[in-house]
């Protein structure tokens, strides 16, 4: 049996619950999705853009404040498969390149708005699909012709990344300070040389102070205390980073006891076992090292055999926390000490306390691995220290992304209005009924510099039909500057974006609207008892591929 | 469906999500108002399992208050910030935000676009600090009288206002003592001295009255004494050990069975049991320890009544079940290591003091370590009060007192109380507004307007009426009269200056940053998503 009142369900062929829907109305459950998830994220898009409250319904109903399209995604309640499309897209977009996870979700949702139109025209989706993927390959061949790379000039690329991360921030809640929190960015993405890989770079959230006062600190900062009686300062420090237990290795078949028959054995095991915790102590002295951090707890017995011997011991650093610092400082982690003549030591030229506001933590400046470095974020609370490493987090992102693929592109919607004005010349070339999906894409396009500015409060209508009038000359670098309300040229507003991410929005974004486009049938089988009532969603799937 | 009308409904529930965050943020604000100043209320907070805190502290107000809506949340923790980053201003940082946002209101209501706001309070934030930073008088930290005065600013508008001349002076000498100009400090606030208030212990005592309140040279243990064995209670030229192991039976990680035959070997076992600790007791002793000061063991007993027995037979006084939070603490204070093995019994290790000894206080007995040789920086303070509630607000107060005198210490600037630096910047600022065109101009006159809120609160809480008091300190300052603010003592306005009204200048700067931040934030926020 179909669920009542479901068209088109064959019956005995679907489980009881399971709903099937088709056709138009398939289409049309899948547009409706899309669009409502494209409609939420569409206000935050571009430097007026607004934030979202999202308040957790689950335990501790914590609250967060973003910007950022991925977080945005990622936690809300979703329910419609195609809006779980394009969820995952921007979840892709961000593992990808870090950036532009809202503008690919607008994007896809335009797409399918307009297709949605073609669709109550009747032109077959296959057509519309198409007819879009022309008009991508042409967009993208536009904005690649446009791509400006200056790699060649070190003062000239830089000056490019500072543009980028500028760009990248002001439509976040750094944007007051995107100055400082760009040369910020630039300098540790920099700092990795030509293969960068964000690991090396740490952030480091401590509530107080205020957000200028965030820094780069060149070097490691770890958050943990050196044990009681130890030196708080060594130079020349040779590190050992070790994940060990340091309490009495215990015998691990379950039961095992001894018996004696006196209290002198019972002390002798004691002393056994201390004398193991010595022993393993005395080892790890003999690598020559003069700092000791380990991953485990370090028990008192042994942080004052340390203390006796004038190494600073650091227990209870996270696992990332030696990881990194394994990396960071040359070093290997190990966890047997038999052979010190295979253990690689790190190094580092100065370990001290310092204190970050309230708290002390402990510094390793001039380490092996001169790219590491720590970005230390200081702000009013802790929702703004959330928002500023995810806007922060983007902005290493994209420069990251800037220089593996060193081309970058104006930002402020010219790319936009290139692309837009390209496939409008193509669809002018082209014969039958492609060429209205090409004009629609054409008009998907356009409606990102039209958010753009209605989130800014301006006149949209008017500024989009001013850019398009510009961009009629060949080679105009024309945008919409929200700043001042009005189409300005983008070279000399600073505003840039990495070619590389927007190449990515425009290609997922067409992937993600013709794979919604195709689908004709879904299926929703029936939720699992179990998962009822707990917000899972797995049960519903989409199908027609 | 037509475009048209879906972004007209959607832009009415964007602002209704605006408009509910700011009422919300705006009516938290306006619960805790009447606490601010020196003749502000107090606030009875009863928790859930029936325990009853009574305060004028904003930020505890406000974290026991149980708010839901997310907007009230961030006025919680713009008041946990000001705490975390001042010490101090808690209830004015909130008041403050609570202002603004009525301001940013209005001017939505006008259509002003949120963002456009936002920017502008940005530039009339950092507009009103430059002007504070103007108005600040440096002060040498050896000058004790101005650091005492700002911390009895802080401490008159407490529940323990009228003791305000007995904890001020405390709270300037407790931090000067610790403040400690080896650590180096990586946020560009250039200062060379530091104050880890840690390096602070507050003990609070039931019984006596406020008055008694005293800092203790040296070093106290809310733990009295084990002497059930008759062991000393007072030892003269104290050599103090801080152990971490326990003097008690042996017992292994490893699981184990003493096996017994027959009842010579019970006799046995209880013979070896006793030279067992005999031998400890004795290696301590060889160590010339004759105070010790055992780490409290989760595992197993730290002391037997047989190992108490024998230390008091040593002549040697035992405090046990220290917490291991406090041996950084106390190995700092008293200049010894802890010891973990009884092997590491060294005398060098030991710490050394004049006297230890067990006191009564009020009803309870405690350990007072005195005369401590070569001690380090740190101090404590013992909180004295008559019943509990008095007893946790004065630590509290006094706790703020602290935090205002390391602002101090931070940042060595003072500027006058009493409604004047708002009233001031007001002022400047609506000047200011006059060169300026455009939304800034009038973002930053709405700024200027919201500040008023201080001065206008404090009168109101006074019991003055406001709005003569307010006009009259405009016209004062108007004519030049910068250090002129409300004296709620006398009702009337006079110089605060004069008065010896001075608060560190850390605590208005980063209240108003702080506030204007979190205005920003709430402003840019157009809705409320529910997730998982």
């Amino acid at each position: 049996m179909s669920a009542s009142g479901v068209p088109g369900g064959a019956p005995g062929i679907l489980n009881e619950q399971a709903i099937e829907e088709k056709g138009e109305h398939a289409r049309m459950s899948s547009f409706v999705g899309a669009m409502a998830i494209a409609d939420l994220v569409k206000t935050t898009l571009g430097p007026k853009g607004m934030d979202k409250i999202l308040q957790s319904m689950g335990r501790g109903e914590a609250v967060t404040v973003t910007n950022d399209g991925a977080t945005i995604l990622k936690s809300i309640y979703v329910d419609n498969p195609a809006a779980k499309v394009l969820v995952d897209i921007s979840k892709v977009q961000d593992a990808e390149v870090g950036d532009g996870t809202t503008s690919v979700v607008v994007l896809a949702g335009e797409l399918l708005r307009q297709a949605e139109n073609l669709i109550n025209m009747k032109i077959h989706p296959m057509t519309i699909i198409a007819g879009f993927r022309e008009a991508a390959e042409c967009g993208r061949n536009a904005i690649e012709a446009r791509a400006m790379n200056n790699s060649s000039d070190s003062a000239r690329f830089r000056e490019d990344l500072m543009n980028v991360a500028r760009t990248t921030l002001s439509s976040k809640f750094l944007t007051q300070d995107k100055e400082h929190f760009a040369n910020l960015a630039v300098d540790a993405v920099m700092r990795l040389g030509d293969a960068p890989s964000l690991e090396s770079i740490h952030i480091l959230k401590k509530p107080g102070g205020d957000l200028t006062k965030s820094f780069l600190d060149e070097g490691f900062i770890l958050d943990k205390k050196i044990g009681v009686g130890q030196p708080k300062r060594i130079e020349d420090a040779k590190i050992l980073v070790a994940n060990t237990p340091m309490d009495t290795d215990k015998i691990k078949i379950y039961g095992a006891r001894v018996r004696v028959d006196s209290m002198a054995k019972v002390s002798d095991i004691e002393k056994a076992e201390k004398d193991k915790m010595k022993d393993k102590v005395d080892k790890i002295i003999a690598h020559g090292c003069n700092v000791f951090i380990n991953r485990q707890l370090i028990y008192n017995y042994p942080e004052e055999l340390f203390a006796d011997a004038g190494i600073m011991a650091i227990e209870h650093a996270d696992f990332d926390g030696i990881e990194r610092l394994a990396s960071v400082t040359g070093g290997e982690i190990c966890s047997t000490f038999d052979h010190p003549e295979d253990v690689k030591l790190g190094s580092c030229k100065l370990i001290e306390e310092i204190m970050i506001g309230e708290e002390k933590l402990i510094h390793f400046s001039g380490v092996e691995l001169g790219a590491a470095c720590t970005v230390v974020l200081r702000g009013a609370s802790l929702h703004l220290l959330d928002e500023a490493e995810r806007s922060l987090h983007d902005a290493l992102c994209v420069l990251q992304q800037t220089v593996k693929d060193r081309r970058v592109i104006h930002g402020g919607g010219c790319p936009e209005m290139v692309m837009s004005k390209a496939i409008d010349e193509l669809a002018q070339r082209t014969p039958g009924k492609r060429a209205i999906a090409m004009e629609a894409f054409s008009k998907a396009l356009r409606a990102i510099p039209t958010i753009i500015c209605d989130n800014a409060g301006l006149d949209s209508a008017d500024l989009v039909y001013q850019l398009r009038f510009c961009h009629a000359v060949p080679g105009s670098a024309m945008g919409i500057d929200v700043l001042e309300g009005k189409v300005g040229d983008m070279q000399d507003c600073g505003i840039f974006e990495s070619f590389r991410v927007k190449e990515q929005v425009l290609l997922s974004a067409t992937e993600a609207a013709e794979m919604i486009l195709r689908v004709d049938d879904v299926i929703n089988n029936s939720a699992r008892v179990q998962t009822m009532g707990t917000g899972i969603h797995d049960s519903s799937t989409c199908l027609g591929l | 469906m037509s475009k048209k009308s879906e972004s007209y409904t959607d832009n009415k529930r964007k602002q209704d999500v605006r408009a509910s965050n700011m009422m919300a943020a705006k009516s938290v604000a306006d619960a805790i108002r009447t606490s601010l100043g020196p003749r502000g209320m107090d606030k009875m907070v009863c928790a859930a399992n029936g325990e009853v805190t009574i305060t004028n502290d904003g930020a505890t107000i406000l974290n026991t208050m149980d708010v839901v809506s997310p907007a009230a949340k961030m006025l919680v923790e713009l008041s946990k910030s000001q705490d975390i980053n001042a010490g101090d201003g808690t209830t004015s940082v909130t008041v403050l935000c609570g202002a603004i946002l009525n301001k940013c209101i209005q001017m939505i209501e006008k259509g002003v676009h949120p963002t456009v706001i936002s920017d502008g309070m940005n530039k009339a934030a950092l507009k009103a600090v430059e002007i504070l930073k103007t108005l600040a008088k440096e002060v040498d930290l050896t000058d004790r009288e101005s650091i005492i005065k700002s911390a009895a600013t802080s401490l008159n508008s407490k529940v323990v206002a009228q003791y305000s001349n007995l904890l001020a002076p405390m709270a300037a000498d407790l931090v000067l003592k610790v403040s400690d100009s080896t650590l180096m400090q990586v946020d560009g606030t250039a200062s060379s001295m530091r104050v880890d208030l840690r390096d602070i212990k507050v003990l609070k005592k039931f019984g006596g009255t406020i008055d008694d309140t005293e800092i203790v040279d040296g070093l106290v243990f809310e733990q009295k004494a084990s002497k059930a064995a008759g062991g000393p209670t007072k030892v003269a030229n104290a050599k103090i050990a801080l152990i971490q192991f326990c003097v008690s039976p042996p017992k292994p990680d490893l699981e184990n069975n003493v096996v017994l035959s027959d009842y010579n070997a019970m006799d046995r076992l209880l013979k070896d049991e006793r030279n067992y600790i005999l031998g400890l007791v004795k290696k301590i002793k060889a160590s010339g320890c004759n105070v010790l000061l055992i780490q409290k063991s989760i595992l197993r007993d730290a002391v037997t009544d047989l190992s108490l027995h024998y230390l008091a037979k040593a002549k040697i006084l035992v405090v046990r079940d220290v917490e291991r939070d406090d041996i950084e603490f106390i190995s700092k204070t008293l200049k010894c290591l802890p010891i973990s093995h009884v092997d590491h019994m060294k005398s060098e290790k030991l710490g050394e003091a004049d006297m230890v000894e067990s006191l009564m206080v009020g009803a309870e007995k405690i350990v007072k370590v005195t005369g401590i040789k070569d001690a380090g920086k740190t101090a404590t303070v013992m909180v004295r009060g008559s019943n509990k509630l008095v007893l946790e607000e004065a630590e509290r107060s006094l706790h703020d007192a602290l935090c205002v005198v390391r602002c101090l210490v931070q940042q060595p600037f003072l500027i006058p109380g009493g409604g004047a630096p708002e009233m001031e910047m007001s002022r400047l600022l609506l000047e200011y507004a006059k060169t300026l065109t455009g939304m800034d101009s009038y973002c930053v006159r709405a700024f200027a307007e919201a500040l008023e809120v201080i001065p206008f609160t404090l009168a109101e809480n006074a019991g003055l009426n406001p709005i003569a008091i307010v006009t009259q300190l405009r016209a004062l300052h108007a004519k030049g009269g910068s250090s002129h603010g409300i004296n709620v003592r006398k009702g009337t306005v006079t110089d605060i200056l004069e008065e010896g009204v001075v608060q560190p200048l850390l605590v208005t700067s980063s209240a108003i940053s702080l506030a204007t931040e979190c205005v920003r934030m709430i402003l840019k926020i157009d809705d409320v998503v529910m997730t998982r």
